[in-house]
């Protein structure tokens, strides 16, 4: 470990900083300091609120409670402009560039914004030396004519970070810059950090990847549930203790105990998953090679970290993405899956992750949502509705399920993320799917309705259903599932028995990587 | 003093609280005030020429929300109206068919039209505006080709749909009818509730299970077959099937629309705010007609009654497109 000669001056630091959204608070109170010529790695679990905080100090949100010091100093940012005078940039996940305009011209976008001279005539040539002499600090070696659109997202990246310096930022917040990245390009990456860190530049770098937190940051914050729980020298902590954090631990006493599953023969697999590949498109992970079983009764608990593709494989089982080869069968008959239509009518059903954005229509009731894949056969000759069926299928449901309120005619939008979660099951259980992919079930949800919706899993199963639960919680995995699948960079690591497996042994199979 | 304003807000919010309760105080402050600026504008005669230009605009502003409901939008109206009114007119005029033969001929114009709109968005996967900007412009074009550009004449029998019954003219009971067959499709058919989940959610209902594309090519459909019926009406009214019949009626379907409190973002508004809307925006010209305002001013009246409801509905959305 290399031992970095640090100058303690903070040069930015929060006290407090609450963010609450519609029904959610991102961030409960979170004191954070950034030292010069520091790179200090945010890290922690989806929804643990590390986007929000650097979006916060970037000017991107309000806070709604807390206060902000730069150079000890207290300042109000209310939005991108007042943080970009305060030399805070952000160098956003999506690349905010201007994809159809050249590369010089993305970098003196920046420059007009700032500095409000926005009818300074621009002088091509003068503008070219500019941003060459900007692309020369990040090392992208490339016309500073050519446009964005050409580029590839690793060069994006860079362009971004040469726009940020162009600001003159010396406070530069990158947002997962790593994710879309291919290795070779994540550690040119990291090569321009260093530089700029050694020229006295401090950032922000949030990351999900904990290898790449020992490999630049010198410092680590591991963020879970929008409370901070851990600061340390990266030279003083290890990967396995990042991570422990990272999933908390105070959850355990939770979990019901493990139900054997007693009728569970595996004689037949109702789903085989036989080298399933998915395309690159460049956003998300490539699936390769991925195969499994899932017998009757059965839970697969499918883990693995943010990225390892554990969404791209619920998605590809019911044909929301792109399978380019292998062979799904379902009771040992192939099938052609190409849209969740064929998969429901092969009985699997996908519960998505994103329940507001994928799940739900939530200006809708909750009884229209759980009847939707159902109401041509609910109404009378596939079109008139029949109010009485549609209320006492809901109300079947928001009994057995205790969705609160109990009254189906009641937004979904100003439902609990639990009780959201919960029309979503029922919404799939209604359609008679006894395949259920279930994807981060229980992400974003208060402990009580947590429990109740593990133990509704576990009914599940002893019902039946085939469930394959996707999931980077290893507590819940280890809680529910009968067999464990180890998922990292797409590729399948391990399968096993969830017999006698420790968190611990889990844990360090899920940065295997790290070492 | 202090009680009164806050007992108004109260009033207001419970009845905005309504989706159809803004567009109906709209449309009461707007008689109102018509009423005592003109004097004629109550008469009988005056309401009774106000329902006939109704009529058609409400029929192209029920097959627009449909369209709109869905989060999509469609230009095609005007042009699909006066398709399906010339094919009618020369299916009856030049191929000797019986009336009601003819009338079928012309819906089923408008249904043909607006099936080729839902297969360009589904099957072809082009944006809705994109697709249904070139039937606007396509449809327009066969309009002029068939008729070489000239009005067909001697429509007199059309009369049937302008003829009272009950006091009241066939159109205007028409758009009663089609208003509460709407109403009913939307709230009260599974097409309906599927109709407002893609408007609202589109990628939820699609990893529903559900066949999206139907229920748009349903739309599409249903939606030109309501064009073709005010392009029915408009060839009653003036007993002449024009080619330049519905020239920039989809400005004003959305525009009624809108004013009706359908969200152009899909999924929210009442099935019955566009035939109020239609009705406000129709009024709107007849008042300023009755005032003697110059006609081209007119235009720009609208314009603002436009934004007025937009920014109405928008209040509180955080980004717009």
């Amino acid at each position: 470990m290399v031992v970095f000669k640090l100058s303690s001056e903070i040069v930015l630091s929060t006290k407090g900083i609450v963010k609450e959204f519609p029904g959610v608070v991102a961030l409960k109170g979170v004191d954070f300091d950034l030292r010069q010529s520091e790179i200090h790695s945010i890290v922690g679990q989806n929804g643990a609120g590390k986007s929000t905080l650097v979006k916060i100090l970037s000017g991107v949100y309000t806070p709604t409670r807390g206060e902000i010091f730069v150079r000890g100093v207290r300042v109000r940012i209310r939005n991108v402009r007042d943080a970009k005078k305060l030399g805070i940039t952000l160098v956003h996940q999506e690349a905010t560039l201007v994809p159809n305009l050249s590369v010089a011209e993305n970098i003196a976008l920046a420059l007009y914004g700032v500095r409000g001279t926005v009818f300074a005539r621009a002088k091509e040539k003068e503008l070219l030396e500019l941003a060459r002499n900007y692309l020369e600090l990040v090392k992208l070696r490339i016309d500073p004519r050519s446009k964005v659109r050409d580029l590839g997202v690793g060069e994006r990246q860079l362009v971004q970070i040469a726009r940020a310096i162009a600001e003159n930022a010396d406070i530069i917040c990158l947002d997962e810059p790593t994710s879309p990245l291919t290795s070779m390009e994540a550690k040119v990456l990291f090569e321009v950090m260093e530089e700029l860190r050694k020229k006295g530049k401090s950032m922000v770098f949030i990351t999900h990847r904990v290898e790449e937190v020992f490999q630049i940051a010198n410092r680590v914050t591991v963020l879970r549930d929008g409370v901070k729980v851990f600061t340390e020298d990266v030279s003083k902590t290890s990967p396995y203790e990042v991570i422990k954090h990272m999933l908390g631990k105070e959850l355990e006493e939770f979990y019901p105990p493990r139900v054997e599953a007693k009728s569970l023969s595996r004689v037949s697999p109702r789903l085989r998953v036989v080298s399933l590949t998915t395309a690159s498109n460049g956003k998300g992970v490539k699936l390769e090679g991925v195969s499994f079983d899932v017998y009757p009764g059965e839970i697969l608990g499918v883990v693995g970290l943010l990225g390892s593709g554990k969404t791209e494989l619920g998605k590809a089982l019911v044909g929301a993405q792109r399978v380019v080869s292998g062979e799904i069968y379902v009771n040992g008959v192939k099938a052609t899956i190409k849209s969740p239509v064929d998969a429901l009518k092969l009985g699997i059903f996908y519960i998505p992750e994103d329940r507001r954005r994928e799940g739900l229509v939530t200006q809708l009731t909750i009884s229209d949502n759980i009847v939707l894949p159902k109401v041509f056969k609910t109404s009378s000759m596939s079109l008139i509705r029949q109010a009485q069926v549609e209320r006492s299928i809901a109300g079947r449901w928001i009994k057995s399920l205790r969705i609160v309120p109990s009254d189906p005619s009641f937004k979904v939008a100003n439902l609990s993320g639990g009780n959201q979660q919960k029309v979503v099951i029922a919404k799939s259980l209604e359609t008679g799917a006894k395949i259920l992919i279930l994807d981060e079930p229980t992400f974003g949800i208060d402990i009580g309705t947590k429990v109740e919706i593990r133990k509704l899993i576990r009914s599940l199963a002893s019902e039946g259903y085939s469930i394959v639960l996707l999931t980077s919680d290893v507590d819940e995995a280890l809680a529910l599932s009968d067999r464990i699948l180890v998922i990292a960079s797409g590729r399948v690591t391990n399968v096993m028995e969830n017999r006698n497996l420790s968190r611990e042994i889990l844990i360090s199979m899920l940065g295997g990587q790290v070492g | 003093m202090v009680s009164t304003p806050r007992n108004l807000r109260e009033i207001l919010g419970a009845v905005t609280k309504y989706e159809l309760g803004g567009p109906l105080l709209a449309l009461a402050l707007l008689v109102a005030a018509s009423s005592a600026l003109s004097p004629r504008f109550l008469e009988p005669y005056n309401q009774r020429i106000l329902l006939l230009q109704t009529a058609p605009l409400a029929l192209i502003a029920l097959g627009e929300s449909m369209i709109i409901l869905m989060g999509s939008i469609d230009l095609s109206p005007g042009s699909t109206m006066a398709l399906a009114g010339v094919v009618s007119a020369a299916a009856f005029r030049v191929y000797g068919f019986q009336l009601h033969a003819s009338l079928a001929i012309g819906a089923l114009v408008g249904l043909a039209v607006g099936a080729v709109n839902g297969l360009l968005v589904t099957k072809a996967r082009i944006p809705s505006f994109v697709a249904t900007l070139a039937s606007l412009v396509a449809g327009r074009g066969l309009v002029l080709v068939l008729t070489e550009g000239q009005p067909i004449v001697g429509l007199s029998q059309y009369r049937v749909l302008t003829i009272e019954l009950v006091g009241v003219p066939v159109m205007v009971w028409l758009f009663i009818l089609f208003g509460a067959i709407n109403y009913v499709l939307l709230k009260r058919t599974s097409v309906g509730l599927l109709t407002y989940a893609i408007g609202g959610n589109e990628e939820a209902v699609r990893y529903s299970g559900v066949r999206v594309d139907i229920v748009k090519l349903v739309n599409f459909s249903l939606a030109g077959g309501y064009y073709a019926i005010a392009g029915l009406m408009m060839n009653a009214r003036l007993e002449v099937a024009y080619p330049w019949t519905g020239w920039g009626y989809e400005l004003d379907a959305i525009a009624s629309c809108v004013l009706g409190g359908i969200m152009l973002s899909g999924g929210v508004g009442n099935p019955l705010g566009p035939v109020v809307g239609a009705y406000m925006l129709t009024l709107l010209t007849n008042v300023l007609i009755l005032l003697g305002v110059n006609p081209y001013l007119q235009w720009v009246v609208k314009g603002v009654v436009l934004v007025t409801a937009a920014v109405a509905l928008t209040r509180g959305v955080r980004y717009v497109k």
